[in-house]
């Protein structure tokens, strides 16, 4: 036997309760077992869960060289560390975050990066990056290309930057923070629209890179 | 007093623009509270007037804008329920979930002069909070990572077309292993009740983490 049908008159709530009850006591003799549990064969899962990014955040650890002008968040002011002011370097102006170049953050290449670790740079040591003659083309000379420079620095568009004319080297030296250098190259590549590749020394080392 | 509701000026997008805007500074706090990441990268900034710690790090700060700029459709459209960060452990197990805990009135009873400085108050609340949450949390192991979790009110493959904003930045329904942790600790952080959003934040804590 599977099944045992109670067929019962519909009336009143207290009617079904002892029918029920009977009938309870009717069935105590038979076998009992619990159904199984219901265990759908698909996957409710993937309902529940949450979604997340596929890509995974970035690791960076302690010897990763970080560095940005901190303006990847416009709604946030910058909380100045009084202990930590700077004194203003003679020549170059204060090399104040908001004061660097446009772009919003500053990194450097792995090649770069791969540069500055293998010759022991400090970030803020100075580093020169030499404009020749054969850089300048054939539409403009270095004179033009010197003052280009001047109103570049004179409205502050190269703030970490100090450059001088050595005209019996026929050359133009700017100089900025290792830091900034990279950036700066490309700055003076595209706004000077300079040629071939210029050249960075650090004192002691030479030159250590061009672009 | 004014009854609007969500369609009117938009509110569903201003109130996800405060939203992402507030999760962006909460994960970059978490990550540092928590040491996710090297002291080191990050830098100490203002918001809502009080100081907190926003990381420099180009490629992390990406990452978060990208994860929230996918998010905000969802709350703007008030489909995202919980918005988590998950620390996980070497072997990407949860070892600490920080659960926001979104719901929005279908109602919104909003006295306009008030209103955005009353939410920045509370926002800045919760933000402290978050700041010494070091104090009742067990120390994480090292080489922990996160990731940005987002429980959504419907199913969740529902809603994967309104977060696939951003080409290079494509999403997928987590694994259960990433989500379920093992005997969590619950630690309440701060609750917020506002016209136009109510917020609650709690940690979930892992009781063994090593």
């Amino acid at each position: 036997m599977e099944d045992v049908v109670v067929h019962y008159r519909s009336g009143s709530a207290d009617r079904l309760g002892s029918l029920i009850e009977r009938t309870e006591k009717l069935l105590e003799p038979f076998p009992c077992r619990t159904p199984p549990v219901f265990r759908p064969w698909f996957s409710t899962a993937g309902h529940r869960l949450p979604i997340r990014p596929t890509k995974p955040a970035p690791v960076i650890t302690s010897n990763d060289l970080i560095i940005s002008d901190g303006r990847s968040h416009p709604d946030t002011k910058s909380v100045p560390e009084n202990s930590r002011q700077k004194p203003r370097r003679k020549g170059s102006p204060d090399c104040h975050p908001q004061n660097c170049p446009r772009e919003t953050q500053i990194s450097m290449s792995k090649q770069f990066h791969h540069m500055v670790s293998v010759h022991g740079l400090h970030l803020r040591q100075r580093a020169k990056w030499v404009i020749g003659e054969d850089n300048c083309g054939m539409t403009q000379d270095m004179e033009q290309v010197w003052l280009t420079l001047s109103r570049l620095v004179r409205s502050a568009q190269l703030p970490t930057c100090n450059a001088n004319i050595q005209r019996e080297w026929a050359e133009i030296w700017v100089f900025c923070d290792v830091i900034y250098s990279e950036q700066v190259g490309w700055f003076l590549k595209d706004k000077l629209r300079l040629l071939g590749r210029i050249s960075l020394s650090v004192h002691g080392a030479g030159n250590i890179f061009s672009m | 007093m004014t009854t609007l509701t969500r369609q009117d000026l938009n509110f569903g997008q201003v109130v996800a623009d405060i939203l992402c805007e507030f999760l962006e500074v909460a994960i970059h706090l978490i990550l540092y509270v928590r040491e996710v990441y090297p002291s080191g990268i990050f830098q100490k900034r203002k918001k809502y007037n009080v100081p907190v710690q926003m990381s420099c790090h180009p490629e992390l700060n990406q990452y978060i804008q990208d994860t929230l700029h996918c998010v905000k459709p969802l709350i703007e459209k008030n489909d995202a329920e919980k918005v988590v960060v998950v620390i996980m452990d070497k072997e990407h197990h949860p070892v600490e979930r920080f659960v926001f805990e979104i719901s929005q009135p279908p109602l919104l009873s909003i006295s306009s002069d008030t209103l955005l400085s009353h939410v920045e108050q509370l926002l800045r609340a919760f933000i402290l909070k978050i700041s010494v949450c070091d104090a009742v949390l067990n120390n994480n192991p090292p080489g922990c990572s996160f990731t940005v979790l987002v429980h959504t009110r419907d199913a969740a493959t529902r809603n994967m077309e309104k977060v696939q904003v951003i080409k290079d930045f494509p999403w997928i329904v987590a694994d259960e292993q990433e989500v379920h942790m093992q005997e969590p600790r619950l630690i309440p952080l701060k609750t917020m009740t506002s016209d136009i959003v109510k917020m609650q934040l709690y940690v979930e804590e892992r009781a063994q983490k090593t």
